[in-house]
């Protein structure tokens, strides 16, 4: 009996043994850890079933050191005295087959449960995102009013939400496979072009939840980030409205830096690639576009000439500002302080905050040599990423004084 | 059966010239390089099928220690971005094709006919050409490193990714060309195991008496059989993408990239059972003998393997959970992938079972077995836990996967492999590795492979994804990272052990000067009947076998009470390897010219055509001199005139082309 | 699959089971000896009764069937894929001219039958001429595959036109070798015979040779009914 009671002890102490030793403090993209409905319901299924397999491990692992250990050969005699020679028994094989099989069975019923769980509709009137993966940086466009066209706000490597609700995503890509997995808000779903892949999200609490690409995807796979930002309902709503305002071009006769800087981006390939409402609509046109996935490789901001780019599209530079990361997320936009994190999206509205938590440095070097900040295949015949343009240091400050006027 | 056969022998047997081509005359001895580069023999076949795995074996650890150098710290920068993908790409693939599988081969080669108690395999001259065939394909696919840089889309190579759009440089070409060669060579490697599992075993030598090694290697060998043939239909689609601009995975003109998920998986998941089934039979075989007890459960033990052998063709899309199919297929993949654990399990508890009651004798093989055992069993835990699909969805592409398929393939098919290397090492070259180096090879590389291996678990649960180049400090990374690097390099120093071994073992026995005992575990099935080393001919006579493990009943006996005495000492049971009278398949050049000529295909249609046009010559003319030479030299004689009908020969051929001449050896 | 699945439950033969029988005999006595005692069994016969090469023919074939069947999938998942453009294989079928060519490859089962029950009774001049009729008739189908390929491109499908055109290119086109390298064979061994290297004792090389191309009409007729009937 002692020793089931053991087994009972022993075995989910090491499942819950894998599952604590990975449970770290300071683990932002840690399974175990749920912040939201769909995780929670996955989390829920990983603790039993680490349970049984503790059992299963104790058990088997247990008994094979204890027979090898207790049927040890003490020495050539006793290894020569032979023991019974015992060929098998139909008994113990039929219950070692259909044990594990009632086991397994149990558990493959709760996992069914679970799927079509993950699976559920998203309910009605849930905001409706559509999450696009491209090498090596995601774009999310959200449809307002509901009309099945992913258009009123376009935006990338930050996904904003609205905290404790359940948002429906619509996963699909540009040009390669990606997945999209923020591991606190639910599990990964592929993002694979000409498919179209609902999938649900939901945070219980405002914040800043992290993730990446998880299906690899090239080059820079181990550099395509998630930022999924969950705000309370009233900011959520502010930052719909602000992200629907366009742009204003700078007048020919302005001569303050931000209009210089403006000038270098319509003068270079800039604008040939990243849209800013507003300003350069004109550039782009998605008539070329295959009817047939004109909702995913169309829509606004989609380059003409596609050996620019193969996906198509850059990421849309309309309200750069309010993004807390750049660059497919890869580097900080806002600095990583406690200060600045404090201020949230909004955290570019005042001059001061702006000055204090833009991470210049980092905005600066990207201007200067993209390719040489995160791996890309930039020289391509078409682009994959963005290249160099060898812009001089005067241009750079000019480009970084106009992209701060982007709020 | 005439001595002179082929198509194109004469059918009046008169001799048709030992150089028929004109180019070089029929290979003749066995000495020397030559002999084993003209070698139709199944066992010097298998032992360079091993030996040409130890090699890649060396390529893909080096590979390993690379990433593990690159992931020991956060925010590496021993390799780039690029360099990482292509080698961690070409670190899968060697590891697979060009170390388990071929290990798998070289294990089933040396072992299938000899546990028949066959003479050679059904098709020896096809052997020859699906071993050369496979070094072809490792070449071809390693050649890339020098010629423009390594495959970089992963093993799985998932489309569109794999386009020459997002591929541009040849990586992928090298990869697709190079295993579409060596998948010839698995698949009329299987042609000819399964053939000869079917047709040569020795008189008596039913189904229900073959060991269970040879039984995992038949289950093994129609698994490739029917998988390669799916990869080989993708691979040449993805051939036609590349180099012709078809449409297949082309994402513009609408395709659908889970069609390569699909057939990439239809053959990816029965390829995980063969490479593990080799060393289920391998431990099968070991188990029992270390114990001093039968099999425990043999007919289990034959439909499980059986069993998975089925099963593992309606779970591939276990792979694939997140790739977007629906949910009742999520269902259905989830619950079926559930159920392949239930005859894994049988295996265990009748390994653990045999185990039981036994006197174990813990030499080097057997603790291999057993550490095979235990670390599969965390690697089939690991994989019960993610057929919960739903869990699956946070743990799949993280390194809790990348743990799990070590435990399986290298906790499995790897202590398998080293296991049967120290069991059948004897039989082999006629010494035996130490036992105590080999004891100490086990525990340092059990430490090294659970701190490598281990840690990796908890990092995937952690929300470490698979295939990236580099880490951010403040993840949690960091500790368990630097643990597995550790480990890597206490496996590398096993693997030194290992192969210090080898060379040590070998030195001492040229030293002592003693032969081999033919039976020095004391062990069960046929192979132990014959002299150590194996002699060419195999067998002087076909066994004639009554029973299962008919070598130990001949041994032992169990009397009134039950109590089993020994009556015969190996030693008197033996053959004494005398080749009288046995007439083998002679050796011959033309499977290595043919083999030669696969490569040049591929690098022609990646460079110039006119390599083409060499390769093709290559192929013809060995097909032309196969087909011309009659597979047993009428020139040359083992002996007094005799022909043993129980050879394996070639009952006449068929016509000149190039695929049924392959057919007919 | 099929046939290797009968192959394996073939597997019981009447050598095997009287061996099992002398075993049964033989199990009062533990000792059976040493292996080097024994007779040598005669077994000129295999274990299945089938020949090695003809079995390796069979073990051959099931690898095939799952070779066009990953084929067969791809062009099912394709075939009214046209997103880029350009007509589909089905708004360009001449599904009488096909009808045709497959009726002429199906008579070819029947030559190639002929063939070798013609060898199988000795009759070596015979069997050239039906293997000869064969191996036109083989021609015959290629011929008309080449004027239909010729026939679509010209009308605008080429292989790398839409997903559509290059799964049925792909299929079709991996046929089309099959019954190729089936041609050479047999027009080797009407070389072979003609040169008196094909007697009697060897009509099995022939019926290897018939089980290889009875295998390539079976997947055409397959081919043809999915490819071109089922619209």
């Amino acid at each position: 009996m002692s020793v089931v009671r053991r087994i009972r002890v022993l075995g989910p102490a090491m499942g819950a043994a894998v599952l604590l030793a990975a449970c770290a403090a300071d683990a932002p993209q840690d399974t175990l850890e749920p912040e939201g409905t769909y995780a929670r319901g996955i989390d829920r299924l990983i603790d039993p079933v680490f349970a049984v397999a503790g059992v299963v491990f104790v058990v088997v692992l247990g008994g094979a050191i204890v027979i090898a250990l207790k049927y040890r050969a003490r020495d050539d005699d006793h290894y020569d005295d032979m023991p019974a020679q015992i060929h098998g028994n139909n008994t113990l094989e039929i219950g070692w087959t259909i044990l594990p099989a009632v086991i397994l069975l149990g558990i493959g019923v709760f996992s069914v449960i679970g799927i079509f769980e993950l699976y559920e509709e998203p309910p009605e009137g849930a905001v409706k995102v559509q999450v696009i993966g491209q090498q090596w940086w995601w774009e999310y466009r959200y449809d307002l009013n509901d009309d099945g066209v992913y258009d009123e706000i376009v935006t990338a490597n930050d996904l904003v939400i609205p905290a404790g609700e359940k948002v429906g995503l619509e996963i699909t890509a540009r040009d390669v496979i990606h997945s999209f997995w923020a591991p606190r808000l639910n599990g990964k779903r592929d993002a694979v072009p000409n498919r179209r892949h609902p999938w649900n999200i939901q945070a219980d609490e405002p914040g800043e939840y992290i993730g990446q690409c998880t299906e690899f995807c090239g080059l820079s796979h181990a550099e395509m980030r998630i930022k999924v930002i969950a705000l309370s309902r009233d900011q959520y709503d502010a930052w719909v409205e602000d992200q629907q305002v366009a742009a204003e071009p700078f007048a020919a006769d302005d001569m303050s830096e931000e209009a210089a800087g403006y000038r270098s981006f319509t003068g270079q390939l800039c604008a040939s690639c990243h849209l800013i409402e507003g300003v350069n609509d004109d550039n782009f046109s998605d008539d070329s576009v295959g009817e047939f996935h004109r909702d995913i490789i169309g829509g606004p901001g989609t380059i003409v000439d596609p050996t620019l780019q193969a996906s198509r599209h850059a990421p849309n530079l309309t309200h750069l500002m309010s993004r807390t990361t750049f660059a497919g997320a890869k580097f900080n936009l806002r600095r990583d302080t406690e200060e600045c994190t404090a201020l949230g999206v909004d955290w570019a509205d005042d001059p001061d905050d702006l000055d204090r938590c833009l991470d210049r440095g980092a905005l600066e070097a990207w201007l200067r040599n993209p390719p040489a900040e995160k791996a890309m295949d930039a020289d391509g015949t078409p682009r994959r990423g963005m290249p160099s343009l060898n812009l001089t240091e005067d241009q750079i400050d000019q480009l970084v004084a106009y992209l701060t006027t982007l709020k | 059966m005439t001595a002179t056969t082929g198509p194109l022998a004469l059918s009046s047997g008169e001799d048709a010239g030992r150089n028929p081509l004109g180019v070089f005359a029929r290979p003749s001895g066995s000495s020397g390089w030559r002999g084993w580069v003209s070698t139709v023999d199944h066992k010097r076949i298998g032992i360079m099928y091993g030996a040409a795995s130890l090699l890649f074996l060396l390529v893909g650890g080096v590979e390993a220690l690379l990433i593990r150098i690159q992931l020991a710290t956060p925010n590496g920068t021993v390799l780039s971005a690029d360099a990482y993908n292509q080698i961690y790409t070409m670190h899968g693939t060697t590891m697979i094709f060009l170390v388990v599988m071929p290990l798998g081969a070289a294990f089933m080669n040396y072992l299938i006919p000899l546990q028949i108690g066959a003479r050679d395999v059904a098709f020896p001259r096809l052997n020859a050409l699906s071993f050369w065939t496979f070094v072809g394909g490792g070449i071809l696919l390693n050649s890339s490193w020098l010629l423009g840089g390594g495959a970089d889309g992963g093993w799985f190579n998932y489309a569109p990714n794999n386009g020459v759009i997002y591929s541009p440089s040849h990586g992928i070409d090298f990869w697709n060309m190079g295993l579409i060669i060596t998948g010839i060579a698995s698949l009329s490697g299987a042609i000819n195991l399964i053939v000869t599992c079917l047709n040569m075993r020795a008189p008596g030598m039913t189904f229900f008496r073959m060991p269970v090694f040879t039984w995992m290697a038949l289950v093994t060998q129609f698994l490739l059989l029917f998988a390669i043939p799916v990869l080989t239909a993708a691979q040449f689609l993805l051939l036609f993408d590349r180099l012709f601009g078809a449409r297949f995975f082309d994402v513009d003109a609408g395709a659908d990239p889970l069609l390569w998920e699909h057939l990439f998986w239809i053959f990816g998941h029965p390829e995980v059972y063969i490479m593990i089934l080799p060393s289920f039979g391998i431990i099968s075989e070991i188990i029992p003998v270390f114990s001093r007890k039968p099999l425990f459960g043999y007919p289990f033990m034959v439909f499980s393997g059986i069993a998975i052998g089925f099963m593992g063709w309606g779970v591939w899309a276990h792979h694939m959970f997140a790739s977007g199919i629906g949910p009742l297929s999520v269902a259905a993949f989830s619950i079926s992938t559930m159920f392949i654990a239930v005859p894994t399990g049988v295996k265990i508890f009748n390994w653990l079972a045999t185990m039981w009651g036994g006197r174990l004798k813990l030499s080097a093989p057997m603790l291999y077995s057993i550490g095979l055992v235990t670390m599969f069993t965390i690697g089939g835990l690991s994989g019960v836990t993610h057929a919960v699909a739903a869990s699956d969805t946070q743990q799949t592409d993280t390194y809790y996967i990348v743990a799990h398929f070590h435990y399986v393939l290298f906790g499995g098919a790897l202590f398998g492999f080293v296991g049967g290397w120290y069991f059948w090492w004897p039989k082999a070259f006629g010494y035996a590795l130490s036992d105590r180096v080999g004891k100490i090879n086990f525990w340092i590389l059990l430490v090294g492979f659970n701190l490598t291996f281990g840690p990796m678990h908890i990092l995937g649960l952690q929300g470490m994804p698979r295939r990236t180049y580099t880490y951010r400090d403040g993840y949690g990374f960091n500790l368990w990272n630097f643990v597995s690097t550790v480990g890597a390099f206490i496996i590398a120093v096993s693997f030194l052990i290992f192969f210090w071994n080898i060379l040590s073992s070998w030195r001492a026995h040229k030293k002592a000067g003693i032969k081999m005992v033919a039976d020095p575990w004391d062990a069960r099935s046929l192979e132990w009947t014959i002299q150590s080393p194996t002699p060419a001919h195999n067998f002087d006579i076909s066994p004639t076998v009554h029973r299962l493990d008919d070598f130990w009943h001949r041994k032992y006996h169990e009397n009134a009470e039950g109590k089993v005495v020994r009556i015969a000492t190996s030693v008197e049971l033996v053959q004494p390897g005398n080749p009288e009278g046995v007439h083998l398949p002679s050796p011959s050049y033309w499977p290595i010219v043919i083999s030669a000529g696969f490569p040049f295909l591929g690098w022609g249609l990646i460079f110039n055509l006119w390599l083409c046009v060499i390769g093709g010559l290559l192929i013809l003319a060995g097909i032309y001199g196969w087909i011309l030479e009659p597979s047993t030299d009428p020139g040359d004689h083992h002996g007094p005139e005799h022909h043993d009908p129980g050879e394996p020969t070639d009952e006449g051929g068929t016509a000149a082309e190039p695929e049924e001449a392959a057919l007919v050896d | 699959m099929t046939e290797t699945s009968t192959t394996e439950g073939e597997l019981a033969d009447a050598r095997t089971l009287e061996q099992e029988a002398e075993g049964r005999a033989a199990e009062a006595d533990y000792h059976l000896g040493a292996y080097h005692e024994g007779v040598d069994h005669d077994h000129t016969l295999t274990n299945t009764g089938m020949s090695n090469d003809k079995l390796a023919m069979w073990v051959f074939l099931g690898s095939e069937c799952l070779l066009f069947g990953g084929l067969i999938s791809t062009f099912l998942l394709y075939k009214h894929n046209n997103l880029a453009g350009g007509p589909t294989p089905h708004d360009l079928y001449d599904i009488k001219l096909t009808s045709i060519s497959s009726f002429v490859l199906l008579m070819s089962s029947l030559t190639m039958v002929l063939g070798v029950s013609a060898i199988q009774r000795g009759e070596e001049s015979r069997m050239r001429l039906w293997l000869m009729t064969t191996a036109v008739l083989g021609a015959t189908f290629i011929s008309g595959q080449v004027y239909e390929f010729q026939v679509f491109v010209k009308e605008g499908m080429g292989f790398t036109t839409n997903s559509a055109a290059s799964a049925f290119y792909g299929l079709t086109g991996f046929h089309g070798v099959h019954v190729t390298l089936g041609i050479v064979m047999l027009l080797s061994a009407v070389v072979l015979s003609a040169a008196g290297r094909i007697p009697q004792a060897r009509a099995e090389s022939v019926e290897i040779v018939g089980l290889y191309w009875h295998f390539v009409d079976v997947v055409w007729v397959l081919i043809f009914t999915i490819v071109y009937l089922i619209p």
